[in-house]
């Protein structure tokens, strides 16, 4: 995980993990798979019309940096980060560049998730209080 | 005016020190956020994730959460007088209505000072400033910036809980 989390953010949602709510973390990292995916497809088609309505990719990417920021997904965050600056600068091309990037880390920090899940799974609720490399 | 103090001084939110070996979820600090315990939160947040992520923070730290999850259901639960939140945490980038406008309004029809609303934002550093003074003028009591941290959110409100009773 090193890079892709900011360790603070994420083991507050292991910290809010509890006997009451035992799944916490994998349901809130499941909301973000959901509204993720769904800014990525909304981005791509606004990138697609033209002209580009940059308020809105800067609206969509503005929701897609909070949740991102909320599980502490840092490098996905940044990479929203650059995208908003293209955005207000107006400058399409950077924007469909800088996307292509937001794209790749996500798929990354989704596919770091998912292993995360399948140890934790294997391991057994005794093992998930200790976080994994 | 005397009778308007009354009023507030039935409202404020009594500040308790739990006992050191009373079971609380926060480990780390068992005495300075107990007194949030009970607090009756409306948290208004149109973002599914960050709204489950901060309800969860709140729950944590002893608040009874009513999650809302845009302008106009905030005002519709906020509205009646009968109403018990003592606090408002509010989304400022909300869909539907700007969360200046839903604080002017809880303002108008409530009461100047009552319930205490904090604003959540993910502005940068550099608007902060202007961001605070503009919140002090519509009549918020407080900011919490997000991503949102429980010390963080334990520390403003506590912050805002403990200057609204010095006033009265």
């Amino acid at each position: 995980f090193q890079g892709y989390l900011d360790h603070e953010q994420f083991n507050q949602l292991e910290e809010l993990q509890d006997d009451a709510n035992p799944n916490f973390v994998e349901e809130v990292v499941t909301l973000y798979y959901r509204d993720s995916a769904r800014l990525v497809h909304s981005i791509e088609q606004a990138l697609e019309k033209s002209p580009i309505d940059f308020n809105k990719l800067d609206s969509y990417m503005h929701q897609f940096r909070g949740s991102s920021s909320s599980i502490g997904a840092k490098k996905v965050k940044a990479e929203c980060s650059l995208f908003r600056e293209y955005c207000r600068a107006g400058n399409g091309e950077g924007c469909m560049r800088t996307f292509q990037q937001v794209k790749k880390e996500y798929t990354a920090l989704r596919k770091k998730l998912e292993t995360f899940f399948q140890l934790a799974r294997q391991a057994g609720p005794v093992d998930r209080a200790r976080r994994p490399k | 005016m005397g009778l308007i103090l009354r009023f507030q001084l039935r409202q404020s939110i009594s500040l308790t020190i739990s006992e050191p070996g009373e079971s609380t979820s926060s480990e780390h600090h068992p005495n300075s956020n107990s007194f949030l315990r009970g607090l009756q939160v409306a948290l208004v947040e149109s973002d599914d994730l960050n709204r489950s992520v901060t309800r969860r923070l709140l729950e944590k730290l002893g608040c009874s959460v009513t999650p809302l999850s845009s302008g106009y259901e905030c005002l519709s639960a906020i509205g009646p007088a009968t109403s018990s939140f003592q606090v408002v945490l509010l989304d400022l980038q909300l869909p539907d209505l700007d969360g200046f406008e839903v604080a002017a309004r809880i303002r108008k029809f409530r009461s100047r000072s009552w319930p205490l609303i904090l604003a959540m934002t993910s502005s940068s550093a550099a608007e902060e400033d202007d961001l605070w003074e503009k919140c002090m003028q519509m009549g918020l009591n407080g900011v919490i910036r997000k991503p949102i941290l429980l010390q963080g959110i334990a520390n403003e409100l506590r912050r805002v809980v403990l200057q609204a009773n010095r006033v009265v």
